[in-house]
């Protein structure tokens, strides 16, 4: 009955059941943000939908979203990387350590003064040079990318301690910590670094040759490689791009909280490859887009951040987070089979 | 009712249909007990299907099979080990990181009970494997690690596997692909052992030689039929070649009537880096010319010209095209060269399975695409990409439709679109109608054709004689990595290049 109707509708160009089903069955991602802001609203009367809640939302979600930008990267490619929580949370000690101020006495370096832009620098570049290790093991090493990047991770994990001498690194300079911390009229900066991220990563994926790539090597990397695409170069390229963001992730990681410590980073990789995933990732590879993980992340970020606001016990949080990965996977897989 | 107790396996009037094809078409075939039973045909003649219909992989549409004069009706290789009925395949199935004797007796190892728990009785299974081994005369230890022997010995192995088994019917597939001669030698030792012991052997084969050497009885089979069954010694190799490819030739090619030019492409002396593959192959290409590569499966065809195109490695030779000696070290080299590669594997290396027919058509060309910042000019991709596609009628429901959901004709034409979009003046196809229907086939053939008429080079690999035949101006034979000869037009036909091709020595 429904068909018949919507088949007589469709020829006067009417919008119909069918139309819609088949717009919301292509976005069923952006569908699942919608739905859970518009309930959160609803149960909070509201309340929960705050200019000043949201920024909260957008600034807790920000720095996961350059991790979860890199490692969707990689796995369109038909990668993974372990590595993301140790390599951003070296990024931020490092970077911390380099932007404490002068005259705290329990500094890294007490009494040297660094220019604001070196952490940075520094910081991104130990992140960058961390892919390029994961790339050239995968793409050149032909290591598979789970046991690389779980060496990677764990050499991570030990150079943090060792830096740190396994302390917290504190009293960072304001102008520092402005970097993360301000925002312009009521958008947060970290919110304006995300966008730009996404709208420049947007931009590779679908109108350049690099984009195209990317993709032609997680659908196919024989094909990719008859059709004279350098495959090994481009693996290398994007474990590269991944830890340039996971370098930027550290750097506002630590601009945020205002100090780093060898625990900053913990379980930041389960989080990102869970939003990658959430947001449309495919790991069978070459399946997602830029648009996908970011809305993939603030999936995640709005249901931790729904259930804090109506008081859920955070060891329940984490069941319900774990529940709402596996039946997004299990939907998209059976999308992808039905399209096989 | 009752069989003949002569024969210890009958397959009698086994059909076999797939989509589209009779596979097999009421083929009865009888082995006598004690004998080598060699089966011959070309490449898709049937002989593989049969023996899958044996034991059990296919199950036949029609037909019966008797072992020892009892119906049998195998369910799986395990089934038919079980009643005496052993394969031996061309690729081996060993488990390398184990030893010999936990190869031969996997699955069913010798086992002891200590109260209520079953052991594995390792004391046993090393002395049943050393009497085994001693018995075939083979030198190797049972606890010798399998992936440390050499091909030979892992195939003697699985010959030990098949006589621990009792196996009364051995069959093997092509087991000399991989060796040398004094291993064949070897191998044929233990093959004549198993026969005087009233073993029955099945023995498949492309070697002439090898067959007058080793048969007692012969079976040619040819597009799905048996064509005859007869004594090794009432046949020569004339003979068996006239059995093997005597067929007649339909109107299923458009005429091909360009005259090559010059030479546009030539090889020196190729040799593949991987041992055993092609060696030192000169080879010319000229314009407007297809050139039809035969030989059979494992002749190499497709090591070499995959090497041509950069994606495999060779120790020597020199590469010149249009008269310029140039060196290709990867598919990308050979695209800037002008140089086309349809793969033979399209689902494993041709297609995007996932993205639109525009992306698979256009990804080799994205460098040409571009507006001046380097972002990709997306009218134009899908305006050449649909042109093409159009021009080769490509059936589609719309141009972004992901290529999966395309017949297999379709997305061969897809293929070929990629590659006109490079504007190659070389093209190489192999297997350029593997898994195509009739109709699509004869479209292919004709896009092949205006493309020599517009000067362009063709190299076609093929293993179906008659489209070597039908299309190719010359035709250039390998066998066993070897050019074995180069054809000119009038001499193109099916018993000079089934000779050529089984040329080994």
């Amino acid at each position: 009955m429904d068909t018949k109707i919507s088949a007589v509708a469709d020829k006067k160009g009417i919008v119909t059941l069918k139309t819609i089903q088949h717009t919301l069955g292509k976005h069923t991602n952006l569908v699942t943000l919608v739905v859970l802001i518009v309930a959160l609203g609803i149960m909070t009367g509201g309340r929960a939908l705050q200019i000043s809640s949201l920024q909260n939302l957008m600034v807790a979600e920000a720095v996961r979203a350059f991790a979860a930008l890199g490692v969707g990267l990689i796995i369109i490619n038909r990668g993974i990387d372990l590595s993301i929580g140790q390599v951003v949370g070296l990024v931020a000690c490092v970077s911390a350590s380099l932007a404490q101020t002068s005259d705290y006495a329990g500094a890294l370096y007490p009494g040297t003064v660094f220019p604001v832009f070196l952490p940075i620098i520094v910081g991104i570049a130990v992140g960058t040079l961390f892919g390029i290790i994961n790339g050239l093991l995968v793409a050149y090493g032909n290591l598979p990318p789970f046991i690389a990047t779980l060496g990677t991770m764990s050499i991570a994990a030990g150079l943090q301690l060792i830096y740190t001498r396994a302390s917290t690194i504190g009293s960072l300079k304001n102008e520092y910590k402005h970097i993360a911390q301000g925002s312009l009229g009521p958008l947060p900066y970290l919110m304006i670094y995300v966008l730009a991220a996404v709208l420049i990563l947007w931009i590779m994926m679908t109108q350049t040759r690099q984009g195209k790539a990317f993709y032609a090597i997680g659908g196919n990397p024989q094909a990719a490689r008859v059709s004279g695409i350098n495959v090994k170069l481009n693996l290398l390229k994007v474990y590269a791009l991944g830890g340039f963001l996971y370098g930027i992730s550290g750097v506002l990681l630590s601009s945020r909280l205002g100090l780093a410590n060898p625990l900053t980073g913990d379980g930041m990789e389960l989080d990102a490859i869970a939003a990658a995933t959430v947001g449309g990732i495919s790991h069978s590879g070459g399946i997602g887009t830029i648009g996908g993980i970011f809305i993939g992340v603030f999936t995640l970020g709005i249901i931790t951040f729904g259930m804090t606001y109506m008081g859920v016990d955070s060891y329940y949080q984490l069941l319900v987070k774990g529940m709402i990965i596996i039946v997004a996977v299990y939907f998209d897989m059976k999308r992808h089979a039905k399209r096989a | 009712m009752a069989q003949d107790q002569n024969y210890i396996l009958e397959m009698c009037n086994i059909t076999k249909k797939f989509p589209g094809v009779l596979a097999l078409d009421d083929v009865t075939l009888r082995v006598r007990p004690g004998t080598v039973h060699s089966l011959m045909g070309e490449n898709g003649a049937g002989k593989s299907t049969m023996m899958k219909c044996l034991f059990g992989i296919y199950q036949e549409d029609g037909g019966e099979i008797f072992v020892n004069g009892k119906k049998e009706n195998f369910s799986s290789a395990k089934h038919a080990l079980e009643t005496g009925v052993s394969m031996i395949h061309q690729e081996l199935s060993i488990v390398p990181e184990r030893s010999v004797m936990e190869n031969i007796w996997l699955g069913r190892e010798p086992g002891k009970k200590l109260g209520p728990v079953q052991f594995v009785d390792h004391k046993k299974m090393f002395k049943d494997t050393e009497t085994l081994l001693k018995n075939l005369e083979m030198e190797f230890s049972p606890n010798d690690r399998m992936g440390s022997l050499s091909i030979s010995h892992q195939q003697a192995c699985e010959i030990a596997k098949a006589v621990s088994c009792d196996a009364s019917i051995v069959v093997m597939d092509e087991p000399t692909s991989s060796l040398t001669e004094t291993e064949v030698n070897h191998l044929f030792k233990i093959i004549n052992s198993l026969r005087d012991k009233g073993v029955a052997i099945i023995y498949i084969s492309h070697k002439m030689s090898e067959i007058f050497q080793i048969s007692d009885d012969v079976s040619v089979m040819r597009d799905g039929k048996l064509i005859a069954t007869k004594k090794a010694s009432e046949l020569d190799e004339d003979k068996l070649i006239k059995l093997m490819v005597g067929r007649d030739m339909t109107n299923r090619f458009p005429p091909v009537d360009s005259i090559p030019a010059e030479v546009c492409l030539s090889a020196k002396n190729y040799t593949s880096d991987v041992e055993r593959s092609f060696k030192d192959i000169s080879l010319d290409l000229r314009k407007g010319e297809i050139l039809g590569l035969g030989g059979l499966v494992g002749a190499q065809r497709t090591e070499f010209v995959e090497s041509i195109f950069g994606l495999r490695k060779i120790k020597t030779g020199t590469l010149s095209i249009n008269g310029k000696e140039i060196r290709i070290k990867s598919p990308e080299d050979a695209i800037n060269a002008g140089i086309g590669l349809i793969t033979e594997d399209r689902r494993g290396s041709g297609i995007f399975p996932l993205l639109s027919i525009i992306d698979n058509t256009s990804i080799p060309s994205l460098k040409g695409c571009r507006k001046k910042v380097g972002f990709l000019d997306h009218k134009k991709i899908f305006n050449t990409a649909t042109g093409i596609n159009k021009k080769l009628r490509t059936k589609t429901p719309t141009f972004h439709t992901p290529i999966q959901n395309l017949s297999g004709g379709n997305q061969q034409k897809v293929i070929v679109s990629r590659w006109l979009m490079t504007l190659p003046e070389i093209l190489i196809m192999d297997e350029p109608t593997r898994g195509i229907d009739v109709g699509a086939k004869y479209e292919i053939y004709t896009i092949m054709s205006e493309l020599v008429n517009a000067g362009k080079a063709i190299i076609m690999v093929s293993s179906e004689m008659p489209e070597l035949i039908g299309m190719s101006h010359r035709v250039a034979v390998l066998c066993n990595g070897n050019l074995t000869g180069v054809l000119e037009k009038n001499d193109i036909n099916s018993e000079n290049i089934m000779r050529l091709a089984t040329q080994f020595e």
